[in-house]
């Protein structure tokens, strides 16, 4: 290992996250340069100093007993189980339990794909890119996705905001989040299809293309194939006004 | 079946988290009435889905990532004017002179810049930071997050934390160089060639050199 490669991984060799044969092979080297080992040393004080002159503030008393106040006025899981405080539920639960057992077939595929784009759209991440040129958010993906990236054209003066690298499965995907006119977010996850389940709680036809639906709590997903690429497309507007939207990013 | 949780079980594992709550809420939001508020969502957001935290898992880690979360959605706007700072102004600190003084200590570790630092000006300095990058450095370096666990809380891949982290710390130290040039702690620093690249983080290229017996 040469002192430029130690250099790259001085950070990580320090919070203690390099392993096996890599902490070996720094540790080694080490050993035979004082230059690097100078600058171990140098970014672990840094690191010490930081922490040494940003200790903890204290939390206000009267902040603290805000919160004690307020937890006393909320419940935990409030209406989300309530067979827990109304026994008589039960059987309602077991026959829910049935249904779900039922549809869950066609529902359990897809889950997984479907809740992380609802959880990303509803986290509101950090972007790794922002800006309103897709051109320049499509470019900054390539490399960093395996396969060619172009942000969809979405009529009705969307707008682009920016993209964040993500994984569907183990491969490399893009998360690009518009915004419209009317001030909704739309936010696309772009992936390589492969492996992924296209089953579907409803599925619509529009213009021969087969799109899949789900209407959530406040948002809705709709998923479907185009040029070969997968997309599953989030936003707080309803299930209809969806399909249109992303029905006018086909093909252009 | 499982037991359904109490309002003890939440103040028994989530209530001693309070404290670095609030640090890192007031160190997001820069204000100590937003990082109440931030706080005070975060946990009711917490507490009423305490139910579905699994007891015996990390539960400071699910707290700080509901906290991020919350931050995300509701101050995330604010920060959007907040341009990432460019290249050239995030130029990486000579941290040997940083650490190290000036002068005639210039070679005692203990007159390190940071030592004749105080802690208003690295508060400042921090609070400077982008936000992605200044939440990386608060929770692997204040809170003792490991990669692993805030890529779990930001919800991003590890090798993502790995560069918020070293470009975080590489703009803090920057910021703190400048401070330490102005109230004339060290001299300048623009005339020392920096030998500090600024790199990102890559042990991928160095594993395939080793993997092809071209490194020692």
């Amino acid at each position: 290992m040469i002192c430029a490669e130690v250099d790259t991984c001085v950070q990580t060799y320090v919070d203690g996250e390099l392993a096996g044969v890599d902490r070996e092979v720094v540790e080694r080297h080490l050993v035979g340069c004082p230059a690097c080992a100078g600058r171990v040393r140098l970014e672990a004080r840094f690191k010490a100093a930081v922490r040494a002159h940003l200790p903890r503030p204290e939390v206000p008393l009267a902040f603290r007993l805000r919160i004690e106040k307020s937890l006393a006025t909320q419940s935990i899981a409030p209406l989300r189980w309530p067979w827990l405080s109304y026994p008589r539920l039960v059987p309602a639960a077991a026959a829910l339990v049935l249904l779900v057992a039922i549809t869950g077939t066609v529902r359990e595929s897809q889950s997984g794909l479907l809740q992380q784009a609802q959880r990303s759209y509803r986290a509101e991440m950090p972007m790794d890119i922002t800006g309103s040129d897709c051109g320049s958010i499509a470019s900054w993906f390539r490399g960093r996705v395996d396969f060619s990236m172009h942000a969809p054209a979405l009529g009705g003066g969307a707008t682009c905001q920016g993209g964040r690298l993500v994984n569907v499965g183990e491969r490399p995907a893009a998360y690009l989040i518009y915004r419209m006119q009317t001030g909704h977010r739309v936010a696309f996850l772009v992936f390589d299809p492969r492996d992924q389940s296209f089953e579907a709680p409803e599925r619509r036809v529009v213009n021969g293309r087969e799109i899949y639906v789900e209407a959530g709590p406040g948002i809705s997903t709709a998923t479907y194939r185009d040029r070969g690429l997968g997309y599953v497309v989030t936003s707080d507007i309803d299930e209809d006004a969806l399909t249109r939207l992303v029905t006018t990013s086909f093909g252009r | 079946m499982k037991r359904r949780p109490l309002q003890s079980d939440f103040e028994r594992e989530a209530l001693p988290h309070l404290g670095a709550l609030y640090a890192a809420a007031l160190r997001m939001t820069r204000n100590e009435k937003d990082a109440e508020d931030l706080v005070q969502d975060a946990l009711l957001r917490a507490y009423r889905f305490f139910d579905t935290f699994q007891a015996g898992t990390n539960c400071k880690a699910w707290l700080f990532r509901i906290l991020t979360n919350v931050f995300c959605n509701r101050y995330r706007e604010r920060e959007r004017e907040q341009v990432v700072l460019s290249e050239a102004e995030s130029s990486p600190a000579n941290l040997e002179q940083f650490l190290a003084g000036t002068g005639a200590d210039a070679r005692d570790t203990e007159t390190a810049l940071l030592g004749q630092m105080v802690s208003a000006d690295v508060e400042k300095a921090l609070a400077a930071v982008p936000s992605d990058f200044r939440m990386a450095v608060i929770l692997a370096d204040l809170e003792d997050f490991s990669y692993k666990e805030i890529a779990e809380i930001m919800d991003c891949p590890a090798g993502t934390v790995m560069s918020r982290l070293f470009r975080g710390r590489k703009i803090l130290q920057g910021l703190l160089r400048d401070y330490a040039v102005e109230q004339g702690i060290i001299r300048d620093p623009a005339a020392v060639p920096s030998r500090d690249a600024d790199a990102p983080v890559d042990l991928a290229a160095y594993r395939r050199r080793r993997d092809r017996g071209e490194a020692s």
